[in-house]
């Protein structure tokens, strides 16, 4: 039995990437656990006064879509497990991976105005990773 | 020989060049069209064009803008005194510390405020009592963000809330744009409403010397009012999203939203909740005890709760965010240096031609230049700038002595910066929050519904002014 890892902010764009990782999951009798990274480098655009610990506001907003993702699972009858994690997306898939021992990591393809990554860059990051980690990654919901 | 002959006319080039330039620099100034006018200038608008292309970070730009305004007065000025600019102790002179008092003063109350929780159970008990009516709903947290702006901060507000929004309207079944763009255009408005809310308000209320209350019986009513058609604009632009709510949730989720909307912190709401009740009796009191400003109650306010909370002074400094102390320093420094060359008054002489003796003419100008620069640079160097130029329209036009071109200035910079995306520190906050989120807001889809707003409340704002001053 394998373990699938899918990075997932959340959104209506990743609802295809995630119903995609569910399925494959059922179909291969995998675990499955999803990840999301909360990055708080956007931030850093502006000199406004930040008092806020926004850490820990995105962490929860991040368990938040993880319980959404953990319900679409539940929907077809897999267990999802949910990590949230704060910092660099690649560094914290990296460590996730390697902590569960993923056989598998999943990525949202870009669908759409919402996605977070271009194609291009994806399709790199994803090469890049899976030379990092040893694990196949592989790209599900995208349009091409 | 070709290449030689090429050499030789580009060494004969470069020094022509420099000695051209040498000889301009060393050549005495008249008026205030020297070389200092225009190297004073060309900082401004690279710190300007940094800031607003985002080339890096705010306050690296302004940082280095001020760096190179001393540089320039000292070492170009050592051997050109047409270079001199203005000194380190006359720019000290420029810079308005009772705006950076008290916008520490507010930083390290609300640091300690935001640890509460207080907030997000307050929208949580708002959604709870909305009862699934979707427009309800959405107004109510509008309205919410709009107080919190006024007397918290508008970037504050947006942190606080913008997070639990995106949970409750996923809840809901609602696109987030629809709960989240209204909340970040009330924001901008309600910041409007106090000296405290915005950077705009705070650096013309303090610059023209004004206790909260003075500022508060101005502007607030024109910021209530501004909410009127900015709820009409967004209940329309809204009606087919709020139509489509949820009136099923998931238990799941619920119990998510309601684990992320606890108090976390009772002694401290209760301690925070006084100070902050004392500040406010203090802010509206403040004319009586001899017109005490409100750097010095926003700085006892948070003095008084660290001594009572006495929490990890480290942490605590390192909670406020200096980069904003340091990024408003800088750009006083370096519209002193404008000030300093004569370039402000070079541009308030053009406004006041193209107003002319026209009080009404004038602040139509003060209310919509701002308005519509703010939208596409950033407004907080632009209210700086644009305060001497207030100065000289105030001192030259008849009239103008009750104020009210300094209110234009407000509006127009808080109002105008709702356009874009690029207008206010808030609409930026609240992108990277919905990106967080898996929800990419861009430049046009915010502007569907930042134009209409901007200009609603700008026009608004400019018949106002018209009619009660």
């Amino acid at each position: 039995m394998g373990m699938i890892l899918c990075a997932t902010r959340g959104g209506e764009a990743s609802y295809p990437t995630q119903d995609a990782v569910i399925a494959l999951a059922k179909e291969q009798g995998d675990e499955l656990a999803f990840l999301y990274v909360a990055d708080i480098s956007f931030l850093n655009q502006t000199a406004a006064p930040m008092v806020v610990d926004v850490e820990s506001r995105l962490e929860k907003l991040g368990q938040f879509q993880l319980v959404m993702a953990q319900e679409r699972a539940a929907e077809q009858d897999i267990i999802a497990q949910a990590f949230v994690r704060t910092g660099q997306l690649r560094a914290e898939l990296v460590a996730v991976a390697e902590e569960i021992g993923a056989t598998l990591i999943v990525m949202g393809g870009s669908l759409g105005p919402d996605a977070a990554f271009e194609n291009s860059a994806l399709h790199v990051f994803a090469a890049d990773l899976q030379t990092e980690t040893g694990v196949e990654v592989r790209i599900l919901g995208s349009n091409d | 020989m070709k290449r030689s002959v090429l050499y030789g006319l580009a060494v004969v080039g470069i020094i022509s060049l420099v000695g051209g330039i040498w000889w301009l620099l060393a050549q005495p100034t008249e008026g205030g069209y020297g070389p200092a006018f225009f190297i004073s200038t060309s900082i401004f608008v690279l710190v300007f064009a940094a800031i607003s292309l985002r080339w890096m970070h705010e306050t690296a730009a302004a940082l280095l803008g001020a760096a190179a305004v001393w540089l320039v007065h000292y070492i170009g000025g050592t051997y050109f005194p047409a270079l001199h600019i203005i000194d380190f102790e006359e720019s000290m002179a420029f810079v308005d510390w009772n705006v950076i008092w008290l916008i520490m003063g507010m930083m390290i109350f609300m640091a300690m405020f935001s640890e509460t929780g207080a907030i997000n159970w307050i929208s949580f008990r708002t959604f709870r009592l909305a009862k699934g009516n979707a427009w309800l709903l959405v107004m109510s947290l509008v309205i919410l963000t709009a107080v919190l702006s006024a007397f918290l901060n508008d970037v504050t507000a947006i942190l606080l809330l913008v997070p639990l929004s995106i949970e409750i309207a996923q809840t809901v079944g609602i696109h987030p744009f629809a709960f989240v763009i209204p909340e970040v255009l009330a924001s901008n408005i309600g910041g409007a409403a106090t000296i405290i809310g915005d950077p705009p308000s705070t650096i013309v209320g303090s610059h023209i010397g004004l206790s909260f209350v003075d500022y508060l019986v101005n502007m607030a009513p024109i910021a209530i009012l501004c909410m009127v058609p900015f709820l009409i604009i967004i209940s329309l632009l809204y009606r087919r999203e709020l139509a489509g709510a949820k009136d099923q949730f998931s238990s799941a989720l619920m119990a998510r939203l309601e684990a992320d909307a606890q108090i976390t912190d009772f002694p401290l709401l209760r301690k925070a909740g006084l100070v902050g009740l004392l500040m406010m009796i203090l802010f509206f009191t403040g004319d009586y005890f001899g017109g005490i400003p409100p750097s010095v109650i926003a700085l006892s306010g948070a003095a008084i709760l660290v001594a009572w909370v006495r929490p990890d002074m480290h942490r605590m400094l390192h909670e406020v965010d200096w980069t904003t102390l340091i990024f408003f320093i800088s750009i006083f420094v370096i519209v002193g240096g404008l000030e300093a060359t004569g370039v402000i008054t070079w541009i308030a002489g053009i406004i006041g031609d193209l107003a002319g003796d026209s009080l009404e003419r004038a602040t139509v100008l003060m209310v919509w230049i701002p308005g519509v620069a703010s939208s596409i640079v950033a407004n907080i160097p632009f209210t700086v700038a644009a305060l001497p130029i207030a100065d000289f329209l105030t001192a030259t036009i008849p009239g103008a002595e009750n104020g009210v071109l300094y209110w234009a200035l407000i509006l127009g910079a808080d109002l105008g910066g709702n356009a874009t995306i690029l207008g206010s520190a808030p609409n930026i906050v609240a992108v990277g929050l919905l990106s967080q989120a898996g929800y990419r807001l861009g430049f046009g889809r915010f502007m569907r519904d930042g134009v209409p707003v901007a200009i609603a409340t700008l026009l608004l704002a400019t018949v106002w002014l018209l009619v009660r001053y």
